[in-house]
């Protein structure tokens, strides 16, 4: 019963003029710049992020909520009809295209568009039940626990977004020396500064994630120089009632995939959508057709992608980690605007809590009324050649980084990271780690410190204490199981060509 | 040295080392009290070996090719910097402009009448954020 009645004083937040109002706007200006070749949401959240400053905390939040999963929603959609993948949507290309391919392009829209809503329906009833008790969990943590938690969730992200640990935390330690720019707390001390008074504060979290994100991804798709037809096929967005009932069944299993994948760190989306694209190939009634432009191919995994964009943010509102580079930047964004999450939020602020709760379903209703039937206009933005879209692109990235804190500088500090983001792509290093390690660096020092200083300088206490403890030995288990892995690969390359 | 994997490696040791080399500038403090040399230092050195190991490891893997594009990167970060620095010393319309009619030099195709409608496009646009939205742009 708490739950129904903590719902219900969410959605006397949510369902203010105010509130809806901003939640209409994130979704569709979400989905519109998600659409955009080469800008997934991580791009899309910091390109959009200065646009939240000007509006309060709680209307804040929501509109960023908002403009992520519409920026998911823009993904799949840019996947299905002209077969682009984003991060977040590699899944989506392969039966949503298929499907378009047959000419049934809105009924795969359609199908993403309801088994989208019935993921996040599924996840939210999952968020709002398990947060609150989670973050009961996390008041026992204690600095130790912390760190190890961090280097836990370094390790997971590292190995589900590059699918090669060493890369991925070697990029995770890149970012949390980045992270180390600018005052130390404790001393006082500035820290590789250069002298520059406007590094001080360290460097902005939108200057690095339009950099490394937004100006890298432009040039990638400068340097490739193909032109893209646009989509000009016709959307029939309404299903028959058989093809109706074949969603369903997917999209529940998917749901509850995504929402249990979408929990653990490292976690999300990406990972959601293949498992959930697997079992449905395994389980379904129309197994056979997946692969071809089955509706279930579709729908599964936009089901579990939902599902498991809201509850990553599990973890990141009960115990204050965030675990994943998307989770990361909202973490980045909710300090902006002065909430720490963490095990305290709910506490200190129900309304923000239950509120964006209860705007996350709010924002799937707007998905599916008010995006599914503005597709075809918002598709027209293909029919704008890539010349044209590209300077537009690089302005509002000026743009939004100057108006972080009305500061020039902040845009040679993006140009800067461009750089780095286009280095970093071309050695086929993902940046996304980088991104978890900047936001989490200086949480990890403090922590670090902190529980060094409780234990007298020994380094016993990550081993010893039993939460801290199960997870160093998680991480050693892990890494001990990819050296064997790659022990074994040189061994095999070896016997196959003798050097 | 074209081998990616190689190269991959020493762009991450050389990142190791100047954070590395910066962090022993400061205060290393001992472990109990740690100073704040110190967690730079060990991400650094921890960050070395893992660069290091890769660029030892690819010496047993087959070599990559690395492609590198320098003049669109060269083009779109000196567009960013011109506008940035036009922005202060004249105004931000004139920074707009620059930054159209630079970075599309790296595009398919350039036509000067297509840049000037694209500048007026985005001025305005410029416009609409300062009065409507509330943002602080210096445009003119």
């Amino acid at each position: 019963m708490d739950i129904l009645h903590n719902l219900a004083f969410g959605f006397g937040h949510a369902l203010t003029m105010h509130n809806l109002m901003f939640c209409a706007i994130g979704c569709v200006v979400g989905t519109f710049v998600g659409l955009l070749p080469g800008l997934g949401p991580l791009a899309t959240i910091s390109l959009l992020l200065p646009l939240t400053f000007s509006i309060d905390t709680g209307g804040a939040l929501i509109m960023l909520a908002g403009i992520y999963y519409g920026a998911q929603y823009g993904d799949s959609v840019s996947a299905i009809t002209m077969k682009i993948p984003h991060a977040s949507s590699i899944v989506a290309c392969i039966d949503g295209y298929q499907m378009t391919l047959k000419g049934k392009t809105g009924l795969a829209l359609f199908t993403a568009g309801v088994s989208s809503f019935i993921g996040g329906t599924v996840a939210i009833v999952v968020l709002a039940a398990l947060a609150p008790a989670l973050g009961e969990v996390a008041l026992k943590f204690g600095p130790a626990d912390y760190t190890a938690l961090m280097l836990f969730g370094f390790v997971c992200v590292s190995f589900v977004t590059t699918g090669s640990l060493l890369d991925g935390l070697a990029m995770c330690m890149v970012g949390v020396l980045l992270g180390q720019i600018g005052t130390d707390v404790n001393s006082g001390v500035a820290r590789y500064t250069m002298g520059l008074p406007f590094l001080m504060d360290g460097v902005g979290l939108v200057s690095v994630a339009l950099g490394c994100f937004g100006i890298a991804e432009i040039t990638k798709n400068l340097d490739s120089r193909e032109e893209r037809t646009p989509f000009s096929g016709k959307i029939k967005l309404m299903p028959t009632w058989p093809e109706f009932k074949r969603i369903i069944p997917s999209a529940l299993r998917g749901s509850v995939v995504g929402s249990f994948l979408g929990i653990l760190p490292g976690g999300g989306p990406v990972i959601a959508q293949f498992a959930a694209y697997a079992i449905d190939r395994k389980v379904s009634k129309y197994k056979d057709e997946i692969g071809t432009g089955a509706i279930e191919g579709v729908a599964g995994q936009a089901a579990a992608d939902e599902a498991a964009a809201r509850t990553s943010f599990i973890p990141l509102m009960s115990i204050g980690i965030p675990e994943n580079a998307v989770m990361a930047l909202m973490m980045g964004a909710f300090i902006i605007k002065g909430i720490q999450p963490g095990p305290n939020m709910i506490a200190q602020h129900p309304d923000l809590f239950w509120g964006l709760v209860a705007s996350m379903w709010i924002g799937n209703c707007f998905l599916l009324i008010l995006n599914v039937p503005l597709v075809r206009y918002l598709l027209s933005i293909f029919k704008i050649p890539y010349v044209v879209l590209f300077p537009a692109i690089l302005f509002f990235c000026c743009v939004g980084t100057y108006s972080v804190n009305n500061s020039l500088e902040d845009v040679f500090v993006t140009a800067a990271f461009g750089l780095m983001g286009y280095v970093m792509l071309r050695l086929s290093l993902d940046p996304a780690p980088l991104m978890l390690g900047f936001i989490l660096g200086p949480m990890l020092e403090e922590n670090f410190r902190r529980s060094l200083l409780l234990s007298r300088g020994s380094f016993t206490v990550f081993v010893t204490r039993p939460i801290s403890g199960t997870l160093m030995a998680l991480i050693a288990l892990f890494v001990l199981w990819q050296m064997s892995v790659f022990v074994r690969d040189v061994r095999k390359a070896r016997q196959v060509a003798p050097a | 040295m074209k081998d990616r994997n190689l190269l991959k490696g020493l762009f991450l040791a050389a990142v190791a080392v100047i954070f590395g080399l910066g962090a022993t500038r400061y205060d290393i403090g001992h472990v109990e009290r740690a100073g704040p040399g110190f967690f730079p230092l060990m991400v650094s050195s921890f960050l070395f070996l893992l660069g290091a190991g890769m660029a030892v490891r690819s010496r047993f893997m087959k070599p990559e090719a690395i492609y590198f594009n320098v003049k669109n990167i060269a083009i779109i970060l000196g567009s960013l910097a011109g506008f940035a620095a036009l922005s202060h010393f004249v105004n931000m319309i004139s920074g707009i402009v620059f930054l159209v009619f630079a970075s599309t030099l790296a595009g398919t195709s350039y036509s000067i009448r297509r840049n000037a409608i694209i500048s007026a496009v985005l001025v305005a646009i410029a416009f609409v954020f300062q009065r409507g939205l509330g943002l602080q742009l210096p445009l003119y």
